[in-house]
Formats: structure tokens, C-alpha cells, sequence
């Protein structure tokens, strides 16, 4: 290993070590809340729902909910993570390394990415066991997935850099992140909606997210798939570009 | 190529906040190889900002800085390998044990795992923190704190220390040891850059010794140069000379008691 690669994996290492340590908070109670919305939208509600688009009602809201907790603990992991060692001053073991921007930025990153993914991993298998999840399109779903928490990931980043204290990220999370999330169409499909809401969700980005992942599970989506990827792309390279630049002014990292 | 023998250069250092307090008003200091030099100053002086400078922590509004040679702005990897910091505040990762506070830090500068491990061990004996390696830092003492923050400096094996007020609120079992194991690491070959408050600190362990005042290095040699050129006789009364406050002079007091 060069140099650079065992500085990269020690910055990646701390970021994960940090969220395996406090796991049932990190990964236990995401767990715990995506299995509670599964059982009350799902069984509860869903046997007072038909089918929607062909698909039974906790089968329909699968997807959005694997994506939602990808998304969320990708923001989460990264903003709270950040702030904190920036509250301890203990970045400044990082901050004062050799370490470039560009492995700092991708460190802190790629361990919310690493949380998300194994939230929804674990959401995704404690599903199939409870009903059959249909995978249609993989290599949709698997871009789609990466391309969502590489985009909550670089949120989380810039949240937790600008953040100057804990309400700030809580601020984000509960009145941008979750309303947006939540009217995105995880539990519903936007088609139903009455008007004005049904054009309102178009102005929705996680919307196009929700729709890209559920495209991937279950081979049905009311937006177009194409353009979506491709818009996604765009907004986590434009956010990633933001954030290296960020670092590399130190911005309230760096006095 | 030309023979490096300076361990630190800085060359008309200005750092200016967004606030647009001026903090260093064009600092030119050179530290020499194997040095053991004393940074002294009041609160706000500028000593914190010179030391975040130089280790890239805060960034420098113009001027120059190497260590050893290697410019510590704008192409800072040489330079940062080359400098180990202990802060001032006990800045220690609340999530990492004793002994991973080490390992990390070590993997943070690129050392090979083996290495690592070999040298964490080594550093947590040294500073009697074996007994407590898989402690979270938050749960040790502020001593041990503070000598896991030294043991974490010197880690990655740098060859110019920086101490910022390193045995602030540490009792005098531990200053003392502190004291014998940065001057034997001197003797080895460690340039030492030091700020502290205890002028007998600096006096004790510090060839030479530079006062900054109001972002500017305003006299720097050894403690009797200072002393002379303050025209008084020790260190601790051209301190005073230099924040103004020659009343509190142990003389003074004497002369007015007699």
C-alpha cells in the first residue's frame, strides 16, 4: 500500500469505526424505524390498499423506504460526524496531516455512504424475508442506490461543515430533508394525488430518486428514467465539486 | 541542492481573519535544526495562529513558511510529515480508545500498519498508558489526556515539535516528567518549538527564546540577552517590561516592601 491509500483507509477507517461503535443508534434504530413503517403502512394500512401499479401495497412503498434510509443515514452520519469532531476539535488530527482535500472530502464522504448502504442493506434483507421483493432492473437499481447516497453523503458533508452546532443538522433534517423525503412519494404514488399536489411533487427532487429506485425494483416508474439518472449524476458531481472546493479553501475548517 | 539547516523559517508572516483582526503582522522567525526555542507572549499575542500556520490549520493571509525546506502552504505534504503538533486544547477523539488515538495518527501520516503497531506500543509505554490503551479518551484524566496528546505527536516520529502549552493545569509530577522527555528527544535531534506561560519553563529547557507581542516578534535570543536588552536582570522582569506591567517585578515589589 502507498502512503496515500493507507491514509485514505485510516481517514475511511475512523468514520466507520465511529458509527460501528454507537450501532444501536446508527444502525439499530434506522433498522428498527424502516421495520415499524413496513409494519403500520405496510401490513396495517396496506390491507385496506389494492394493488397500486400492479404491485401489492407493502411491495409498492419497499423501494422508497430502502432509498429514504440510504439517503437519511448517508446525511446524518456525515453532518453529525463532521460537526462533532469539529466541536471536539479533534478534525484538527486530520485537518493538520498530509492528507489532501480531495481524500479528506471522500473519507468523510464515503463512511455516511458506507452507513447508508448497510442500512438499506439490512432493510432490503429483513424485507425479502417478510414479503417477495421483486429486483427488475439491477444495474438501474444499484445506480440509482449509489448515485442517492453519494448525493445525501455530499449534503451531510457541507450540513456538517457549515454546521456550527447540533440544531443546525437537526434543523436540515427535520424541516428540509424529511418533509421532502416524506412528500417525495415514498408511501404513495403521486398519480393519486389531487391537484394542486400531484404538480407540487414534481418540484420535488427525491421525487425523480424515489421513482429511479422503485423503477429498479419493480420495473414501474411515472418519471422518466433516462433524464433522471442523468439529473442525479449532475447534482452529486455539482455538490461533490462544491464540497472539494470547500475544503480546499478550508472553509470553517481551517482559520 | 543547498543545505537545509533550518528546521523552521518563517518569513514575513501575515494572518488577517475575516473579521479583519490582524493576528500576524509579518512574523519572520528562523528556528534551527536541533533547536529547543521558547515562543513567549501575552494571551492574543498571535503565538496559536504562528503555530496553526505552520501546521496548516489556519491559512496564512501572505508570507512564507518551511519546515526543513519544504513550503508548509501551498505544497504541504513534505512539510506536514515533518512536524508533529501538541495543542494547547485537549483535542482527543472521543470515539477512539487510548491506543487507537495512535494507530489512527500514524495512518493519518501513511505508516504501514506493522510500524504503526510497533511504535503505538512503544509511545504507550513511554508515557505509562499501557494499562489504559483500550480506554476511550473521554474516560481518562486530564493528565494522561495530555500525555496521550504528546505520545500522539510524536507518533508519526516528526522531526520539529511543536508544544503549545503543554504542561498548562498538568500537576508537577507530571511537568517534570514532561520536561525530561522532551529534552532528552532535543538530545536525540527533535527541534522543539515551545510556548508556554511558565517562563522558567523556557528559561530551563530553551536555548533561545523570542517574545511576540501584538503579532510581531518583538525581541528574540537567549533568556541574559533578552534580559540585557530589556535592561533588566532576568527573564521574568523583561516579560514584564514587554506587557507593561513592571509593577508586578519581584524588584519592584522588594524595593517597595523596603
Amino acid at each position: 500500500m502507498t502512503a496515500t491509500q493507507i491514509r485514505f483507509f485510516s481517514l475511511l477507517r475512523r468514520e466507520v469505526n465511529r458509527f460501528m461503535k454507537i450501532k444501536r443508534q446508527t444502525l439499530g434504530a434506522p433498522l428498527l424505524e424502516t421495520f415499524l413503517y413496513i409494519s403500520v403502512f405496510g401490513a396495517a394500512l396496506g390491507s385496506r390498499i389494492d394493488e397500486l401499479h400492479g404491485v401489492d401495497y407493502v411491495v409498492f412503498i419497499i423501494p422508497g423506504l430502502i432509498m429514504m434510509a440510504w439517503a437519511i443515514n448517508a446525511f446524518s452520519n456525515n453532518a453529525s460526524s463532521i460537526l462533532q469532531q469539529k466541536f471536539q476539535r479533534s478534525i484538527d488530527d486530520q485537518l493538520s496531516s498530509p492528507a489532501s482535500p480531495l481524500e479528506l472530502l471522500l473519507a468523510f464522504s464515503f463512511g455516511g455512504f458506507a452507513r447508508g448502504m448497510i442500512v438499506a442493506t439490512l432493510t432490503f434483507t429483513a424485507a425479502s424475508i417478510l414479503v417477495d421483493v421483486p429486483v427488475e432492473h439491477v444495474l438501474v437499481l444499484l445506480a440509482s442506490l449509489f448515485l442517492v447516497g453519494f448525493f445525501f453523503a455530499q449534503l451531510g458533508v457541507i450540513v456538517g461543515v457549515r454546521a456550527e452546532q447540533f440544531d443546525d443538522v437537526s434543523f436540515y433534517q427535520t424541516f428540509l430533508l424529511q418533509p421532502l423525503i416524506f412528500l417525495g412519494g415514498v408511501f404513495y404514488s403521486a398519480a393519486l394525488l389531487p391537484e394542486p399536489f400531484q404538480t407540487l411533487t414534481y418540484f420535488d427532487p427525491v421525487y425523480y430518486m424515489i421513482g429511479l429506485v422503485r423503477y429498479g425494483f419493480l420495473g414501474y416508474s411515472e418519471t422518466n428514467v433516462a433524464l433522471s439518472l442523468l439529473l442525479l449524476t449532475l447534482a452529486a458531481l455539482a455538490l461533490f465539486a462544491l464540497n472539494l472546493r470547500l475544503f480546499a479553501r478550508g472553509y470553517r475548517l481551517r482559520a | 541542492m543547498a543545505r537545509v539547516s533550518h528546521a523552521l523559517q518563517i518569513t514575513d508572516l501575515v494572518k488577517r481573519y475575516p473579521t479583519g483582526t490582524e493576528a500576524l503582522k509579518g512574523v519572520s522567525l528562523e528556528i534551527e535544526e536541533g533547536e529547543f526555542f521558547a515562543l513567549l507572549g501575552p494571551n492574543g499575542a498571535g503565538k496559536s495562529t504562528l503555530i496553526h500556520c505552520t501546521t496548516g490549520l489556519a491559512q496564512p493571509t501572505a508570507g512564507d513558511i518551511r519546515v526543513f525546506g519544504h513550503d508548509a502552504v501551498h505544497h504541504y505534504a513534505e512539510a506536514r510529515l515533518a512536524v508533529g503538533l501538541a495543542p494547547q486544547e485537549l483535542n482527543l477523539d472521543w470515539f477512539l480508545t487510548a491506543q487507537e488515538s495512535l494507530e489512527y495518527h500514524g495512518g493519518y501520516f501513511g505508516m504501514p500498519r506493522k510500524e504503526r503497531r510497533e511504535r503505538t506500543r512503544e509511545l504507550l509505554d513511554t508515557f505509562s498508558l499501557t494499562a489504559k490503551r483500550h480506554d476511550r479518551t473521554r474516560t481518562l484524566s486530564g493528565g494522561m489526556k495530555r500525555r496521550l496528546i504528546l505520545a500522539r505527536a510524536l507518533m508519526h516520529r516528526p522531526r520539529l515539535l511543536i508544544l503549545d502549552e503543554p504542561t498548562a493545569g498538568v500537576d508537577v509530577e507530571l511537568r517534570l516528567e514532561l520536561w525530561h522527555y522532551v529534552q532528552r528527544i532535543n538530545a536525540e535531534g527533535t527541534t522543539i518549538l515551545l510556548t508556554t506561560h511558565y517562563l522558567e519553563e523556557a528559561e530551563q529547557l530553551c536555548q533561545r527564546i523570542a517574545f511576540i507581542a501584538d503579532g510581531q516578534i518583538v525581541a528574540q535570543g537567549t533568556s541574559q540577552e533578552l534580559a540585557s536588552e530589556y535592561g533588566v536582570g532576568s527573564l521574568e522582569d523583561a516579560y514584564l517590561e514587554l506587557v507593561g506591567r513592571k509593577e508586578l517585578s519581584r524588584a519592584h515589589i522588594a524595593g517597595d516592601a523596603a
